[in-house]
């Protein structure tokens, strides 16, 4: 946070302290005047009175000067805020070489877990919609904010087999979203696409719609593993990720592991469909404290005899 | 007769010693007579007035009460607390009930007022003298339970707030004739309080700030009346003749005490 005049905050706590000092002199002085009563303790046991209304008042009061001390000093911060209107599909790769085991229990799996983490992390009201690809594209979940819905439908993803069609899955990705609003496509994959559409050529005209692509490449690069049921290994195209989230203007990351994965998920899941705002407090802060001092005075003047 | 004297002499008679004690009463010149009232089976016929028999044309007794030397003590709450009040202080108030219980002597009557710690046995003094110290009832009772003679008429005036035990209270209520006079709370029906106000402790100067709401008032004035019923039954059981102070009137609260019109 920071204050642009924070003298006028240190002159609101200084005119609030100065307050309460009056405001004890005072009460020092109308003692002399109090009413006699036989014996306080009896009066207090009486009536319950355990706290002094007139005290938490004056206390209301400093806090509101020192709120309109703060406000005047003009404090600003930068907060995470939910957006409204997200909406994002995230494109699973299940191709054959999904079932490699380098990312336990296989890459299909995890990244079948990590979507479910990524529909968990994301606040209510925002829209995803699931498209799996391999040698084809086609959708699982179309866009809705139905948690529960994705949820079932991450257990329709189909089995990893086939190869990767990359380009397609972005197209009818792109096709799934609303013509505006903030948009994303999250695409993850092991990689090298083999079909279909080419992605270098399809991502800069999503980019240019507006539409943010962030990609993870999931899997260990040269680890010399085998997709299980060939002879062909696993490796990932990061270059060719980086290249479409360059023109989707999004990120790229590297999972090497279910865990990385799931945290790489989580954080665009904030990304995504939450904006870092700067806020300036000055207009809420001087309404609440001038309010609240409006509001004791008032209340206490009308209880009689305050202060 | 004075009527409170009459009274004293009528309660001492009446009046139940627990564990058979006998009340210590002081022999006089003989009897007084006290009033005339409708004959009942059983009087002496000896004591048949036969002229008010024949004015009031039923059959009247004289009734004639033990000359007895009385000795009235008394112990007076002076403390700050007795200085408040609705319209006037209590202490007002008391000071009449001291004057009227005082004015009861009569003959060869004494007096024990117990100020601080010594006892001031001036008939005319009695009623006049000013404690220079705190009051501490305990104490003062502890004095008169040393120094009163026993079947003495004791009369306590305070607010209760500062009491004895009750074995104290027990040991007075068998060795005197007592009564006390409690002071009703000026508030105890009404509590004249609106929002914020700030009331000090008569006794030990402590200011608080409250807020008197409806609420604070009922549960007062329930809390004020449920005091002085107990402070009444504590009273009671320990053997004493309880009468309520009333600001407005010491004298006649000391008589409605001894069930007398005021």
């Amino acid at each position: 946070m920071t204050l642009t005049h924070p003298l006028w905050l240190v002159a609101g706590v200084a005119l609030a302290a100065a307050f309460l000092w009056l405001m004890r002199l005072g009460s020092r002085r109308a003692a002399a005047s109090a009413l006699a009563y036989s014996d306080l303790a009896f009066f207090e046991t009486a009536t319950g009175t355990r706290w002094n209304p007139a005290l938490l008042i004056a206390l209301a009061c400093a806090v509101g000067i020192v709120a309109l001390g703060a406000a005047l000093a003009s404090p600003r911060f930068v907060a995470t805020l939910p957006m409204r209107g997200v909406a994002v599909v995230l494109c699973v790769d299940t191709s054959g070489s999904m079932r490699a085991t380098d990312v336990a229990p296989s890459r299909s799996e995890a990244a079948a877990a990590a979507v479910r983490a990524f529909v968990d992390a994301v606040p209510d009201g925002t829209r995803l919609g699931i498209v799996a690809f391999s040698s084809g594209a086609g959708v699982v979940a179309p866009l809705s904010d139905d948690k529960d819905a994705l949820r079932d439908a991450i257990g329709r993803i189909p089995p990893p087999n086939g190869g990767t069609a990359i380009g397609d899955a972005l197209v009818i990705a792109a096709r799934q979203l609303p013509p505006s609003g903030r948009r994303a496509i999250v695409l993850i994959t092991d990689g090298v696409n083999n079909l279909g559409s080419d992605p270098a050529q399809v991502a800069p005209q999503i980019g240019a719609a507006g539409i943010e692509i962030d990609t993870i490449g999931i899997g260990t690069n040269d680890s010399g593993q085998f997709i299980p049921g060939t002879d062909q290994t696993a490796s990932i195209d990061e270059d060719g990720l980086r290249q479409i989230a360059a023109a989707g203007r999004g990120t790229y990351a590297r999972a090497d592991d279910a865990g990385t994965l799931r945290s790489h998920l989580a954080a665009l899941a904030a990304s995504t469909t939450r904006v870092r705002r700067r806020i300036d407090a000055s207009l809420p802060l001087a309404v609440g404290g001038g309010a609240v001092v409006i509001l004791a005075l008032v209340g206490g003047m009308l209880a009689g005899r305050f202060p | 007769m004075n009527a409170l004297r009459a009274a004293l002499l009528r309660g001492a008679r009446a009046t139940p010693r627990p564990g058979g004690a006998a009340r210590g009463s002081r022999p006089g010149d003989g009897f007084a007579f006290s009033q005339l009232r409708a004959y009942v089976e059983g009087d002496d016929p000896r004591r048949i007035d036969h002229a008010a028999t024949a004015r009031v044309g039923t059959v009247q007794t004289r009734v004639y009460l033990e000359e007895t030397r009385l000795v009235l003590a008394a112990v007076v709450d002076e403390s700050g607390s007795m200085g408040v009040g609705r319209k006037r202080p209590l202490a007002r108030a008391a000071d009449e009930a001291v004057r009227a219980w005082f004015g009861a002597l009569e003959g060869a009557d004494l007096a024990v007022r117990v100020v601080d710690d010594r006892l001031v046995r001036d008939r005319r003094a009695a009623p006049l003298v000013r404690a220079a110290n705190p009051f501490c009832f305990s104490t003062a009772l502890a004095i008169a339970l040393r120094a009163v003679p026993r079947g003495a008429s004791l009369l306590a005036v305070a607010d209760g707030f500062d009491l004895p035990d009750d074995e104290l209270l027990a040991r007075a209520g068998l060795r005197f004739d007592a009564t006390v006079l409690l002071a009703r709370d000026p508030w105890r029906d009404e509590l004249p309080l609106r929002g914020f106000v700030r009331l000090r402790d008569a006794e030990s100067g402590r200011v608080r700030q409250i807020f008197a709401g409806s609420r604070t008032r009922a549960r007062y004035g329930a809390a004020s009346r449920a005091r002085e019923t107990a402070l009444h039954a504590r009273f009671r059981s320990a053997g004493w003749r309880v009468g309520t102070l009333d600001e407005r009137d010491g004298r006649a609260s000391l008589l409605r005490a001894f069930g007398l019109p005021a």
